[in-house]
């Protein structure tokens, strides 16, 4: 069985969030719901100011410690990986989103964004929070997986889009988009990441490029101090940079 | 205003006729369960899980001039995603962020439904127009109605079609067939000199090719970048992106210095941030050729060399040293040898020997230090190259500064290059049906047509540009050379995104006013007829490539479903209009019949001329959506010129002089010239003298000039586009909203980047509410405190601020357009407006 992982160039990323946008339309999003995201950091005064930004899914954790905290056991950890939201055992407690030291997990029922409200615009007539009308497939739709138009009162995360990856053929190392036949089982964000700064495959595979730059690269793990044990790999090469550990001071 | 009319048009509900003019049918579209036949609401309310078949139809991007190709995916009747063809060659299978939005586009709840006349004859930003629907033909028949009567009274040239994304000969050709047949110079009035004139112009100039670069960025090893925002807003983002990936971690890594007035994404990619004093891009350019030259670092194969010095005869006498560029010193012309340069002697004695790095920094505020090691990193670095866009030439001084930077290209001997820069090779394209000049009448053949365009392009007022669209506003208001009756728009909104915008509304007031958009926008809210046109996964349509790496490429946008409502796509829409045209005019649109015959023309030649990936022939276009043949045809290696040849498949067959002055450096010389040829022309010594107060000697060299900032203000101001703005379209989108970044972005709102030093004098602190003013207008917005810009500059993106767009656009917390507070002020040469020359005062609220 596949150990699902992603692993994300910090040299090659230009922050320009269409990992995001191609999110939001692959898993129907709200606006703002960003599954994954890309975090903007600026510091200091030109010519020694910086602007950085660092792309963030959810981390997939080998020790996620928002399935350990979950009452019902709505968020479980696949037989490939991959943390998932069971939407018919969700109770839309929260306590996964504060247990996450991600911060990658979306309450349905937030306040929107940007009003109009979305959901308002676009209602649903069935237990779904709202009805998009460029929803995915029917077919495709699928609670147990949090994958879909989520019901009301429920938290949802990114999937490393399970949909697609969950049928790949067994075995392959790497879902590299850039293949015909691998490429509709890749992740969207991996999909359409133009400068390539995105890979996706099988951690368990010592052969498998993502093992292989993880290891030639020098891979970190987001606040890997935590034990966490995250399944999305960073290289930092020359320019890319994971987010210092140390602590914000910001004036009230 | 509360758009009163938005609820009008969106509750109302219409069945789509089912005749076949009311747009192509949804050719690819096999297997999707007739959604096209009911309105959105009762489709979505009917649509049983089918577990449908996916369809894929080819597209091409609609968000930025590049046209990515795309692969819509269509299941149970929807569009549902979105993303890059694999086997297109611009696309490669990827996005940027602006090519998933075309699901939110296609069924945006505010679209209009159907054509619409007002009812309201007053005109405002607060008049509700009250339209009300009203069928395609009594839509046509009032528009033709009004060109006959003014053909009748000899006076069509009054009738206006203001253009901006133009796509190709389905939309831009047909306005252009309608122009000529009907008889008006004002149908046809584009927007470039509002996009990016500045940059063809300067090339013209220089090189003698009016347009944009095809840049062989995976083979270079330098790029230095002033003022284009190259993984923001520079085209094709899409694939300067995959470009980044592949210029950063090739084993010779390619070097980047960035030079803009904040520090944005790119500046913060790249290996070096430069920030530059707004307007003064030229002077750092002028300092680097400098440079090049008195450090003998300029490429010898192109542009040519000294000659020996012939030392005396007699031994013992002291030898001469060889000559060269010493600053401050002039050179005898006759000792250097120009090969495909013409003018480098005489521009350095008239302006580079004195153009030191310390006289720059004066200017730029760039520390000479900084300039010094650019110069030589760019100099000793091959294949390097020198862009530039908007930021460096939307100024006054901004052909001249622009001639500059893109001379650097010569002198590094980049110019059709491996890893340099070439020019986009034109697609071949088979005839139209029907042919136009059986059809010109009379009447369209009279002298009397011969009459200026409203925006004086190519009169004694702008001799030199390509289109004035921003002059069409202040034309009208003032009279001179007359006032329009009736205009069209087709893709562009000048009363929000033109200079000095409200002139517009008072245009606007007092004339027909025609509007094509799928979307309610500005022009919608004066307008007094609706005729939406399909949004693009609706379309059959074509176009060109935008230049890209130089070799052919023709792109084709298939349906990806039939037309959720009652529009219609402009192309045809123009044509159904020009059959109600009297005469032989309506005659030759009836024999064109629709856009398809055009499409299926120019499709015939693929047959002789089969595209890389086998397509032929219409049917084959539609199923790849690209015809592209490889490679680009020409290249310049050490200094010769040589064709492919398809024999070798390599560039070995060489070039007379002859043929590379026709085909590449198209100069009066045939030679890249830093002493302009087409400047020196008798009738444009005159006016360059007049516009910029220099002498005559002086009109033709790339140089440094002060700009003039208009607006009155003590802060430059400047409205970039970010990476996920869709030009001016994205504004209405929340999913737009609620993601941009980096500093400027801010979930609900864009914010006004400041410098904290600027701000703590005026009493700004982060997040409050500032004013924006110059001496035609004032807006209001939020300050974001940021060390990244210039302490003399603030920057806003210009998507916000819409007062007619629609329902996610009325709390944007931007009270107006940037061209609200930005003077109209233009580039003598170029008539490239300058959206970023302007000063301004910020204020807390």
């Amino acid at each position: 069985m596949a150990k699902w992982g992603m692993v994300i160039d910090l040299e090659k990323c230009v922050g320009c969030q269409a990992c995001t946008i191609a999110c939001g339309m692959e898993n129907n999003r709200l606006p703002g719901e960003n599954w994954q995201d890309v975090i903007f950091f600026t510091e200091g005064t030109y010519p020694s100011a910086q602007l950085k930004w660092f792309p963030r899914p959810c981390q997939h954790c080998e020790n996620p410690s928002c399935m350990a905290v979950c009452p019902t056991g709505a968020t479980y950890k696949t037989e490939d990986g991959v943390v998932l939201v069971d939407w018919n055992k969700c109770i839309g407690c929260k306590y996964c989103m504060v247990a996450c030291p991600y911060g990658v997990r979306f309450y349905t029922d937030e306040k929107p964004l940007i009003a109009p409200d979305m959901r308002k615009v676009y209602p649903s007539k069935d237990d779904h929070s709202w009805n998009p009308p460029w929803k995915m497939p029917d077919a495709r739709e699928d609670w147990k997986h949090g994958v879909g138009i989520q019901p009301h009162d429920v938290v949802s995360k990114c999937t490393f889009c399970y949909h697609r990856v969950s049928k790949a053929p067994p075995g392959t190392p790497d879902l590299d988009p850039q293949d015909p036949k691998l490429r509709e089982f890749t992740p969207a964000c991996v999909v359409t990441c133009a400068p390539g700064a995105r890979f996706f495959g099988d951690l368990s595979n010592p052969e498998s490029n993502v093992s292989r730059m993880i290891g030639d690269k020098r891979g970190v793990r987001l606040l890997d101090q935590l034990g966490n044990k995250p399944q999305v790999y960073y290289l930092t090469g020359v320019g890319g940079a994971v987010p210092s550990n140390r602590a914000i001071h910001k004036k009230s | 205003m509360d758009l009163e009319f938005l609820k009008t048009a969106i509750t109302r509900r219409r069945f789509l006729q089912a005749s076949a003019a009311a747009g192509a049918a949804g050719a690819a579209g096999v297997g999707f369960n007739g959604l096209g036949l009911r309105t959105l609401s009762e489709a979505q309310a009917s649509a049983a899980p089918s577990g449908g078949q996916t369809v894929i139809t080819k597209s091409f991007c609609h968000q930025c001039p590049a046209r990515c190709g795309i692969d819509v995916y269509t299941t149970d009747g929807r569009v549902h995603a979105v993303f890059g063809t694999l086997d297109n060659p611009l696309s490669m299978g990827k996005l940027c962020p602006k090519g998933h939005y075309g699901q939110y586009f296609l069924y945006n709840a505010d679209r209009f439904k159907g054509p619409m006349k007002r009812t309201n004859p007053k005109k405002g930003r607060t008049e509700d127009p009250k339209f009300v629907p009203i069928s395609w033909d009594e839509a046509l028949d009032t528009v033709a109605k009004r060109m006959n009567d003014l053909r009748a009274k000899n006076e069509s040239h009054r009738f206006g079609l203001i253009y901006g994304r133009g796509w190709g000969a389905t939309d831009v050709g047909v306005l252009q067939t309608l122009s000529k047949l009907y008889g008006s110079p004002n149908i046809g009035l584009g927007h470039s000199s509002m996009c990016s004139d500045g940059s063809e112009e300067t090339k013209k100039i220089l090189d003698g090719n009016h347009g944009y670069n095809a840049y062989d960025y995976a083979n270079t090893n330098y790029m230095l970048v002033f003022g284009a925002g190259f993984l923001e807003s520079f085209r094709p983002f899409n694939g300067n992106m995959q470009a980044w990936g592949v210029m950063r971690t090739k084993p010779a890594k390619t070097k980047v210095t960035f030079v803009d007035v904040h520090l944005n994404t790119s500046a913060a990619s790249s290996d070096r941030a430069v920030l530059i004093k707004p307007g003064t891009d030229g002077a750092m350019a002028l300092a680097i050729a400098h440079v090049l030259l008195t450090e003998g670092m300029w490429d010898r194969d192109f542009v040519g060399d000294f000659v020996p010095v012939t030392q005396p005869a007699d031994p013992d006498a002291p030898r001469l040293p060889s000559y060269k560029f010493e600053t401050g010193k002039t050179i005898d012309p006759a000792t250097f040898n120009q090969k495909w340069v013409l003018g480098l002697p005489e521009w350095w004695n008239a302006v580079l020997k004195d153009c030191t790095p310390e006289w720059a920094e004066k200017i730029t505020t760039v520390p000479a230090k900084i300039i010094h090691d650019v110069a030589r990193e760019f100099g000793t670095t091959r294949p390097a190259i020198a862009i530039f866009e908007r930021g460096a030439h939307a100024h006054t001084n901004g052909t001249y500064g622009a001639m500059a930077i893109h001379s650097l290209n010569a002198l590094a001997g980049s110019m059709f290059a491996q890893g340099g820069m070439a020019y986009q090779l034109k697609s071949p394209a088979g005839k139209w049906p029907v042919n136009l000049d059986d059809f010109m009448d009379d009447y369209a053949k009279s002298p009397e047509r011969k009459k200026p365009r409203i925006d004086m392009k190519g009169t004694d007022k702008w001799p030199m540009v390509s289109n004035m669209l921003q002059e069409v506003a202040k034309n009208h208001n003032a009279g001179a050379p007359y006032k329009l009756d009736s205009c069209m728009f087709y893709m562009t909104g000048p009363i929000f995104s033109g200079p000095d915008c409200t002139a517009w509304e008072k245009m606007l007031g007092e004339i027909f006013v025609i509007n094509t958009s799928p979307f309610p926008d500005e022009t919608s809210v004066f307008s007094d007829l609706i005729l939406p046109d399909h949004t693009y996964l609706e379309r059959l349509q074509v176009a060109d490539t935008y230049p890209f790496q130089g070799y052919p490429i023709s792109m084709i946008r298939t349906p990806a479903v039939k037309p959720i409502y009652d529009t219609r796509v402009f192309g045809d829409m123009l044509i159904d209009l020009g059959k109600r045209i009297k005469g032989s005019t309506g005659e030759y649109y009836k024999q064109l019949g629709n856009t398809e015959n055009i499409i299926k023309g120019i499709a015939s030649i693929f047959a002789e001329k089969p595209g890389d990936n086998g397509v032929n022939s219409y049917e084959s276009w539609k199923e790849k959506g690209v015809w592209y043949q490889k490679p680009y045809l020409y290249r310049q290696i050490r200094g010769e010129f040589f064709e492919w040849d398809k024999l070798t498949q390599s560039y070995s067959k060489p070039m007379k002089p002859e043929e590379v002055k026709e085909k590449l450096l198209k100069t009066p010389s045939g030679k890249f010239e830093f002493k302009s040829g087409y400047l020196e022309e008798e009738h444009h010594v005159h006016y360059l003298m007049e516009k910029f107060g220099l002498p005559a000697e002086m009109i033709a060299f790339p140089q440094y000039l002060p700009a003039n900032h208009a607006g009155g203000g003590d802060l430059h101001f400047v409205s970039p586009k970010l990476a996920m703005q869709a030009e001016g379209r994205s504004g209405n989108l929340p999913h737009v909203t609620a993601s941009i970044q980096p500093s400027q972005g801010g979930k609900k709102t864009v914010y006004l980047e400041i410098h904290p030093e600027t701000a703590a004098k005026r009493g700004i602190k982060d997040g409050d509410r500032v004013r924006i003013k110059s001496t035609v207008g004032s807006i209001e917005v939020y300050a974001r405190l940021y060390g990244g810009i210039r302490p003399d500059t603030v920057a806003l993106p210009m998507i916000h601020g819409h007062w007619g767009m629609g329902r996610w656009t009325k709390n944007s917390g931007v009270s107006g357009s940037t061209n609200e507070v930005t003077p109209n002020v233009s580039d003598a040469i170029s008539g490239q407006c300058c959206y970023h020359s302007a000063k301004v005062f910020v204020e807390k609220v």
